[in-house]
């Protein structure tokens, strides 16, 4: 069987902002599923072990409980489209290729968790994913399903479309909350968490887009098909953005759990110019690179998190032999640096110093003194902020300075 | 070699008409044409597979290396010098010259590299002159009419329009750096322009300094970009690749330094190429009058970053570079001569063509009586008589005070212009397309401006005398003003130093030559002719 987009870029749902050609496709049913036992929809979700496709791969189910339990007169469910991240392309392609995948879901977790808003928080500098949604919800508004579902939840369910800042740091899940009532995109202080005190200090489900495009699918076709569709353990299918030197750059969906090989290999058409694999940047510039060693590791989030990396949003940003990977890691902490809310002074100032330090080495322009501060901030940095951020800035340069010390000028110790 | 009458006896042939007559014209311009210029051969075009302009006809030497891969490789910035300006000029002749000129003057940080020295170039080759409708009989309207009638109706008018109007003020500028211009009576009125005729002009609209014009233009332009403090120039320092920031637009560029053999990384607001023509490549097996530099580095640069080109299938043979001696083989004899009344004759001693028709014309009449046995071959070479003798009639002034540089020619080829003619041969001279561009000189990327021959559709498909040197001078100076305004307003915008760019386009470039099965082993561009190709010295790589 063809292994490629079986599930949410599988061609028969890329159908636009039409609501009848989704609903033509075989939209609808899961909803209806749902509407028909929605205390079971949780059961379901847990079952399948559908996973928080935003980055941390949290089971899905267990936020949507605690929300659930939570006592609150008006929750809250948020799809979060912010993505800004460099490398990762796959909320946007859903969001304007196949909306109607993403509503049906958010509505089916609206339901599970009683919600009475529903918000669609989206990237404003990708018009075109803000446009269509904004399209298909109102569709969603003029039809009788949602009448269904008031009937359903008891009271009437409120759907917006909110354009986000647009800024990286508005996609951390309690910046969501901040910019939704209506402040700067500054993240909060965990615990509390949204599912317990999110927005107004009401009860708040954030779920990644295409974690929510997922849900449908799974009501429809039960937690045993979604299982079925991985590799091993893993279950379901990903979104994997693959960019960098490869001959086929793009976004594949593929069974959860492939192998990077298949993926770069033989979906990417292997390196570009026939070049030797060098590292890639799994789960965006956030997180510990992996090697040519590594190039068997199965991309699911526990498999890649036993090789001390993560999955993350499914970004997989391949380099060349050649390729100078502390430029890389320089821009990205450049982008890191600019994208700081600025509220923790060690996060602030860390990442500027660590884009000026790097920018140094990338130049040639440093000096020994330079590579000793690089390796303290990656030591007293970690932990210091209120958000992941600062921890994932210095992860990536934590990382390339242990695999790649050479590029740094510095003496790699031989064991004997 | 086709069958042609042999030296002495054309010359014999020569000498038995005391004035040559002329064959009838037995074909029209579009079957000359058709069947005689060297752009409608079978093997002088092929389809675009590639980039912007994919299915466009383009010459194929051109096209194999507009389809080429990049010189360099990410590892090559890693480590380099980096650099940033406002207003990056790449290419030092006129154009390039007038738009850092322009640009610095309108308040610009100015960076101008060129591959060889400032001047090193076409434009101080230019001989004939320089158009611009200046005489109380002429208008901007008829300057037009001649040059759309000239490209064969193919020019874009907005840009033609703009060239025709600019030339006044162009005149002016000049005049103002200090820029010689031959007067009609130095003497008794002391200021008043002369006028020359061109091939395919109306009128006499051609002003000129001696048959030196672009040596005198250039000398001007130089001093005064060396002289002003708002331009850093970088001379030897060849552009081996352009860059881009993530949205596609142009970033500054890579600049190989010969000197210290080290890669130079250019951030710029925004970038100006002036980088000229392509004659070095001897399209069709032809001669070039063009200088060393002329390689199409600044084409095979923009199209690689996704600019429309147009017309890379027209080019323009001059009629007469020089066939014989072999050594001085593609020289150019300027259209002046024939503008001052030097005729063609064949080996029958005959004129075949009105020796001031548009050059393509000409060019295409010359190879059809070469075809038709009617050359005339001495020590192997072919080629057509160029008789001076109506310039060096008693009463006219004498050729090395008219026109010096062709009496140092003709001395060189050792021959005496009162009695011998020269013999010439159409020779690879000018790319009338190019990269596509706005009337301000901004091409389909942004960021990227272009100026000069490098730019197509100002001339459509053939150019007329003198409007080269004009156009270079018109764009060059709207591609300045407009770049050094953008860089203004993205100042505005954001007092942040500017983002750095990288090569990502040229991954995406070397992805399409994999997908379309193209050969991705040669690497372009040239930056030097044949022998002189020049390895780009790296340091040796730590992991390796
Ligand atoms: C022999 C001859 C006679 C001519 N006579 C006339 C005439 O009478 N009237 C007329 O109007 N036109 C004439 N022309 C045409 C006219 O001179 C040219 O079209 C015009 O000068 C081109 O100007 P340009 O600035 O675009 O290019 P050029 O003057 O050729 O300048 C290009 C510059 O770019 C530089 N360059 C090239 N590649 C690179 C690179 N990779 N990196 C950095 N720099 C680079 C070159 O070194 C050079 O300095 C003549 C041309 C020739 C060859
Ligand atoms: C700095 C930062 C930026 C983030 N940006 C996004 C984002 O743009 N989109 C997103 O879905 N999650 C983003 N996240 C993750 C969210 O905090 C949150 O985990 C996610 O939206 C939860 O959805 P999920 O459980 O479906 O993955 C970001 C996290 C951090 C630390
Ligand atoms: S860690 Fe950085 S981005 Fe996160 S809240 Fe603190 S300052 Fe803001």
């Amino acid at each position: 069987m063809e292994k490629l987009n079986q599930v949410l870029l599988n061609p028969a749902v890329q159908v636009g902002p039409d609501l009848a050609a989704w609903l033509h496709a075989g939209g609808g049913l899961g909803l209806q599923a749902a509407l028909g036992a929605p205390s079971a929809i949780i059961r379901c979700i847990a079952d399948a072990d559908l996973r928080g496709m935003g980055g941390a791969g949290f089971p899905a189910w267990r936020k949507w409980e605690a929300t659930a339990n939570a006592v609150g007169d008006c929750k809250y469910v948020v799809c979060n489209g912010n993505e800004d991240e460099p490398g990762t392309f796959k909320d946007r392609t859903l969001l304007s290729a196949s909306p109607h995948q993403v509503v049906e879901g958010a509505l089916i977790a609206a339901l599970a968790v009683r919600a009475r808003c529903l918000i669609f928080y989206l990237n404003p500098h990708q018009d075109s994913s803000l446009h269509t949604m904004q399209q298909a919800v109102s569709q969603w508004q003029d039809s009788p399903w949602l009448d269904k579902l008031s009937h359903a939840l008891g009271h009437p369910l409120d759907i917006k479309v909110v354009a986000s800042s647009g800024r990286y740091i508005g996609g951390e899940e309690t910046a969501v909350v901040a910019s939704l009532e209506a402040g700067f995109p500054f993240p909060r202080k965990k615990p509390p968490f949204p599912a317990e005190q999110g927005i107004n200090n009401q009860p708040t489900l954030i779920n990644n887009v295409e974690t929510l495009a997922n849900v449908s699918h799974i009501l429809r076709h039960g937690a045993g098909w979604y299982r079925a569709l991985g590799v091993g353990k893993a279950c379901g299918t990903k979104l994997y953005s693959l960019s960098g030197d490869v001959l086929r750059p793009g976004l594949y969906e593929l069974p959860m759990g492939s192998s990077l090989q298949e993926l770069v290999f033989h979906y990417g058409g292997g390196m570009l110019q026939g070049k030797a694999f060098k590292a890639v940047f799994t789960g965006g510039p956030s997180n510990t690179l992996l090697t040519a060693r590594d190039l068997d590791v199965a991309l699911d989030f526990d498999s890649v998190w036993l090789r001390h990396s993560r999955l993350g949003t499914g970004a997989m940003i391949v380099i060349s032999e050649g390729s100078s990977i502390i430029r890389k890691v320089a821009e990205y902490i450049d982008f890191f640096a600019k994208g700081s809310c600025g509220q923790c002074p060690s996060c602030k100032c860390g990442t500027f110093q660590l884009a000026r330090l790097l920018d140094r080495v990338d130049g040639g322009r440093h000096s020994p003194a330079d590579l000793d501060a690089l390796q303290h901030l990656c030591q007293i940095l970690p932990g210091s902020g209120r958000c992941g951020l600062i921890d994932g800035a210095v992860t990536v340069v934590k990382s390339s300075l242990h695999t790649f010390p050479e590029e740094y000028g510095l003496l790699v110790q031989q064991t004997a | 070699m086709n069958a042609a009458i042999e030296y002495q006896q054309a010359s014999q042939n020569r000498a038995s008409h005391a004035t040559p007559p002329r064959r009838a014209d037995d074909l029209s311009v579009a079957a000359l044409l058709a069947q005689y210029h060297p752009d409608h051969a079978a093997d002088a075009s092929t389809l675009l597979h590639i980039g912007p302009s994919r299915g466009q006809p383009c010459h194929p030497r051109l096209a194999q290396l507009l389809q080429s891969n990049a010189l360099i490789d990410g590892f090559d910035l890693a480590g380099a010098e980096q650099r940033s300006t406002d207003v990056l000029v790449l290419g030092g002749g006129g154009a390039g010259a007038a738009a850092a000129l322009t640009a610095a003057r309108s308040g610009a940080a100015v960076m101008l590299a060129s591959k060889l020295r400032l001047g090193d170039s076409n434009t101080v080759m230019a001989e004939g002159g320089i158009q611009a409708a200046l005489a109380a009989s002429d208008s901007p309207q008829q300057h037009f009419d001649d040059a759309m009638r000239g490209g064969h109706h193919a020019a874009d008018p907005q840009l033609l329009a703009q060239l025709a109007s600019d030339a006044p003020g162009v005149i002016r500028w000049l005049i103002e750096l200090g820029m010689h211009f031959d007067l009609a009576d130095p003497l008794s009125d002391g200021g008043k322009l002369r006028y020359k005729q061109a091939g395919g002009c109306s009128q006499p609209r051609i002003l000129c300094y001696r048959d030196y014009t672009g040596l005198e233009m250039m000398r001007v332009l130089r001093e005064t970009v060396e002289l002003e403090p708002g331009i850093q120039l970088l001379n030897r320092c060849p552009v081996v690749e352009l860059l881009s920031h993530q949205d596609g637009s142009c970033a500054g560029a890579v600049l190989y330094d010969l000197e210290y053999q080290r890669f130079i990384v250019v951030s710029a607001r925004q970038t100006i190429l002036a980088t000229g023509g392509c004659g070095q490549l001897h399209l069709q097996g032809f001669p070039t009058s063009n200088h060393y530099g002329a390689t199409a580095d600044g084409l095979v640069l923009a199209y690689r970053l996704g600019a429309q080109l147009r017309d890379m299938d027209a080019f323009q043979y001059h009629p007469t570079g020089v066939a014989w001696p072999p050594r001085l083989r593609g020289g150019l004899i300027s259209e002046a001569a024939r503008s001052a009344g030097a005729l063609l004759l064949n080996g029958l001693g005959e004129r075949f063509v009105d020796e001031l028709a548009p050059r393509d014309v000409v060019t295409a009449a010359m190879l059809r009586e070469c075809a038709a046995g009617r050359g005339i071959e001495r020590d192997g070479q072919l080629g057509l008589f160029l008789d001076l003798r109506p310039l060096c009639g008693p009463g006219l002034p004498t050729l090395a005070s008219q026109l010096p540089a062709l009496q140092h020619l003709a001395d060189k080829c050792g021959i005496d212009p009162t009695r011998d003619p020269l013999l010439v041969y159409p020779t690879l001279h000018y790319q009338n397309g190019g990269v596509v561009i706005d009337s301000q000189g901004q091409s389909s990327v942004p960021g990227l401006l272009c100026a000069g021959e490098i730019t197509g559709g100002i001339h459509g498909r053939n150019r007329l005398m003198g409007n080269a040197l004009l156009d270079i001078l018109a764009f060059g100076r709207r591609a300045g003003r407009q770049a050094a305004r953008q860089a203004q307003a993205a100042r505005n915008k954001s007092s942040l130093p500017h983002l750095r760019g990288g090569i990502e386009h040229v991954y995406r470039w070397q992805r399409q030559l994999a997908l379309a099965g193209l050969d991705a082993s040669q690497p372009a561009p040239l930056l030097y002719p044949g022998q002189a190709r020049l390895t780009l010295h790296r340091p040796a790589s730590a992991r390796a």
